[in-house]
């Protein structure tokens, strides 16, 4: 038995209740009168300590204990929540969130008292209150509790029945001249995890001696079936006292109680139980006086549970993201396989069996394609998991910072590609933090442009066709363009007449230079020029990328795309001259047949005017280096692709449909460009290349 | 026992022997995954020239590397006896080179292997040895060399 294996439930619960109490100290920032936040608080509370009790992490239980108190008041209306009560709790969390990564890299919390704080926790409480810190208070009134309590617990390891050999082991221990003592271990009833509590007790008294009887079996308290307590014999040289004493310094421990026994009184004692049980004297009344003074907390006990027993273990199961993997690679497979089937079935279409060979080949679309399905939102996960912690990191900033803000997000429920989840929350976070330090301005700018003191970034996210849009904006200052055109040609990288030909979009792309910095000062949150690049380079990393949109003196938006799925898409396969090329079906907007005549001539370029628009045309042949060809055809098949809010129409000789095709990787050894997104094998086994039209415009 | 098979491994080496043109090359038998016949090589456009295309491996997709254009040599005529040798290499995974033909597998020792030191030509910035087997002289490629220099032409 080890509390290893109950460490990740642990990490798991301790993660939820801080992202519970920091989101409830944020709305209680906002509402401070609202008793059920105040409540939900409590419990969460409540809970960290417990749990961090049970599994041994002291300091971290010892914090917890402290905002508890805090809460107590508060929900008492004793106290009022300030916003540097708020300031402290979020200290507390940071503290605890530090205890949690010590443990999640060495199972240990660390060493780190973080006295500060809990004496800053205590100053508040003293001064809110107008009492002395609640602390000394609270031993002393556990201390009532003990006395009366003691009555209560009986010594249990008597009724122990013994087998002959355990017997045995008792008699030759005492023949060695050991001492043996009987101890009955009262865990407090509303520990989580008793069997690990029993666990640290074994462990810690295991230093002084040999255990020879477990009661109830070491198997039964494994498995923890045991009410809350346990007993044991113990072979030992040390004083009962000592023993008595280390095994109390294990948390969530209720009572230890025990006393010598020899041989001869276990023997007595089985006998003289007999009777009593059959005339049920003793035990009875102990019984009934044991519930009693626990039964304050065994209110509070069902109310956590209600909280605490939230996530339903028996309906989840955890899967390493390899093994997801290896399925998705296993689907990619069947799918190639099939599209082989497909093409097979369509170019030997002459025999008799064919018309049921083909509504074969169709069940086993449709099997492969709902498998698809199935297996691709096993993997998609709410970006909420890494969203939620931004709320947080905006008011910390906002503290920082001296600027009113807030953050409105929405579509947190929004999924993605669980390994897009993963890498998005630096990139996103840098872009809050941009937009907080460079972004919105300081009040009193604010004010004299008539806009409301108080700041907003907005981040929504929303699935548009194969693409997830997350956009970062805010109601700020703008990109001012004229100073980044200006730091460009300072730092050289264009002369100034070329600077004055630039375009907004090419003046805005200076940003995601590597070291390109438009503040003056250097702050901690934004400003060291390592920002945007890397932002960039990490969506595009991903396949997605960004566009910025900005006026000045009205705001900036960054929108972030990122491909919902990262390896099976439904794409249209189009021929150029001879050649195959698939283009994934969530960029296309249209297919449209224009005749010759209708081309124009914008700038010396190539445009068509349809409904309403004008669209530039992409000539594939040219973007791809193909010889141009010979006759010129009296209407052009073009694909009219969308990214964002721009199109263009992309000339190919030919339509073949629409397919399932499977991402494959060209490798790294040829130059990465970026108008080839990667590769898919064909029904026929040929390879085909993915057009990426975002890459086209 | 064991110990002398390694000497024997670490003195002997296996050579894949191939013909480009006139020339006999050898190309370490641990470097090579596969030899496959000519197929059809999808062209990549904007890829480096002396990258013919990628082709597919049993499901994966592999870039296919014609190691005359990279030499500077004519380019590539296809005929039956056209093979591409499937390189495998730990990090950046597996690579086509195309050869005309693949004429036997040699043992040289370390003793048939001349070093070459100084690169005079453009070509021979891919071989690092010369192997003398019988009356034939080999070049060895320098599998790495080939792989690396990905900015060369």
């Amino acid at each position: 038995m080890d509390v290893s294996q109950y460490l990740e439930i642990f990490i798991d619960e301790t993660n939820e209740h801080l992202q519970n109490l920091s989101d409830c100290i944020m709305s209680l920032e906002k509402d401070p009168e609202n008793m059920d936040t105040i409540n939900e608080i409590f419990r969460a509370a409540h809970s960290l300590k417990g749990m961090a009790g049970t599994m041994g992490f002291k300091r971290m239980q010892h914090l917890t204990h402290d905002m508890e108190n805090v809460f107590q008041e508060v929900r008492s209306g004793n106290m009022k929540v300030t916003s540097g009560l708020v300031d402290v709790l979020f200290q507390c969390l940071d503290a605890i969130d530090a205890y949690l990564e010590n443990v999640k890299e060495s199972s240990d919390e660390g060493t780190e008292d973080n006295e500060a704080i809990i004496q800053e926790l205590n100053d508040i409480l003293a001064a809110e209150t107008g009492s002395a810190p609640e602390e000394k208070a609270a031993p002393a009134e556990e201390k009532k509790e003990e006395p009366a309590a003691q009555n209560g617990y009986e010594k249990k390891y008597q009724n122990a029945e013994l087998s002959e050999k355990e017997k045995d082991a008792i008699k030759s221990a005492e023949e060695r001249g050991a001492n043996v003592y009987g101890i009955t271990v009262y865990i407090q009833e509303e520990c989580l995890l008793k069997a690990a509590r029993a666990f640290l007790v074994f462990k810690a008294v295991e230093d002084y001696g040999d255990i020879l009887v477990y009661y109830p079996s070491s198997q039964d308290i494994e498995d923890e079936k045991f009410e809350n307590d346990f007993s044991f014999f113990l072979e030992t040289e040390a004083p009962l006292e000592k023993i008595i004493e280390v095994s109390k310094t294990v948390s969530e421990i209720a009572e230890v109680v025990g006393e010598k026994v020899t041989y001869n009184d276990l023997i007595a004692a089985a006998e003289k139980k007999e009777t009593a049980e059959a005339a049920q004297t003793t035990p009875a009344p102990a019984e009934k006086a044991a519930p009693a003074p626990t039964q304050q907390k065994a209110k509070a006990a069902p109310a956590k549970k209600q909280n605490g027993g939230k996530p339903v273990t028996n309906r989840t199961v955890r899967v390493d993201i390899e093994k997801l993997d290896a399925l998705m690679n296993q689907v990619s497979e069947l799918i190639i396989a099939k599209n082989a089937l497909v093409s097979i079935s369509s170019t030997e279409g002459s025999s008799l069996q064919s018309q049921t060979f083909h509504e074969q080949i169709e069940y086993l679309e449709r099997i492969t394609t709902n498998l698809h399905e199935s297996v691709m939102k096993v993997r998609m996960v709410p970006i909420e998991s890494v969203v939620n912690k931004f709320p947080r990191m905006i008011r910390d900033l906002s503290k920082k910072l001296n600027k009113e803000m807030e953050l409105v997000m929405t579509g947190e429920d929004t999924e993605l590609d669980r390994t897009v989840v993963d890498q998005i929350g630096d990139p996103l976070q840098h872009l809050l933090r941009n937009s907080a330090d460079h972004g919105l301005e300081n009040a009193d700018v604010r004010a004299k442009r008539g806009k409301p003191e108080k700041g907003t970034i907005c981040l929504n996210a929303f699935q548009e066709g194969n693409n997830v849009i997350i956009e970062v904006s805010d109601d700020g200052n703008g990109i001012d363009t004229e100073r980044v055109k200006a730091k460009a040609v300072e730092r050289g990288l264009v002369t100034p007449e070329q600077a004055e030909a630039l375009s907004q979009k090419e003046i805005i792309d200076f940003l995601f230079m590597p070291s390109f910095s438009m503040t003056k000062q250097i702050t901690d949150i934004s400003g060291r020029g390592v920002g945007l690049d890397v932002v960039k380079s990490n969506i595009e990393a991903l396949g997605g990328d960004v566009e910025v949109k900005s006026v000045l003196g009205e705001g900036t938006k960054f929108i972030v795309r990122l491909p919902l799925t990262l390896a099976i898409i439904q794409a249209l396969m189009v021929e150029v001259h001879d050649e195959k090329y698939a283009i994934a079906l969530g960029s296309i907007q249209t297919i449209e047949d224009i005749p010759v005549g209708e081309i124009k001539y914008v700038q010396a370029k190539e445009v068509i005017h349809i409904r309403g628009f004008v669209i530039p045309l992409i000539r594939l042949e040219k973007i791809l280096d193909m010889e141009p060809s010979e006759e010129e055809k009296e209407s052009l098949t073009v694909v009219i692709v969308k990214k964002g809010e721009k199109f263009a129409g992309l000339v190919v000789d030919n339509l073949m449909g629409q397919q399932e095709i499977v991402i494959k990787s060209i490798g790294k050894y040829i130059n990465n460009n970026k108008i080839i997104s990667g590769a898919t094998i064909l029904g026929d086994g040929e390879v085909a290349l993915i057009l990426d039209a975002n890459a086209l415009m | 026992m064991a110990s002398n098979v390694a000497v024997l491994e670490n003195d002997r080496k296996q050579y894949i022997v191939v013909k480009i043109g006139s020339e006999q090359y050898g190309i370490d038998i641990s470097y090579v995954d596969n030899i496959v016949r000519m197929q059809k090589i999808t062209r990549v456009p904007k890829a480096q020239n002396y990258f013919t295309g990628i082709i597919n491996l049993r499901g994966e997709v592999v870039p296919v590397m014609s190691i005359r254009t990279k030499m500077g040599l004519e380019p590539d005529q296809f005929t039956d006896a056209s093979r591409i040798i499937i390189l495998k290499v730990e990090q950046q995974g597996s690579l086509g080179i195309i050869i005309d033909e693949v004429k036997e597998v040699v043992t040289l020792g370390e003793d048939e292997i001349d070093k070459v030191a100084s690169a005079k030509d453009e070509k021979s910035n891919f071989i690092n040895g010369i192997g003398k087997h019988g009356e034939e002289l080999i070049s060895l490629f320098d599998i790495n060399a080939i792989i690396d220099e990905k900015e060369n032409s």
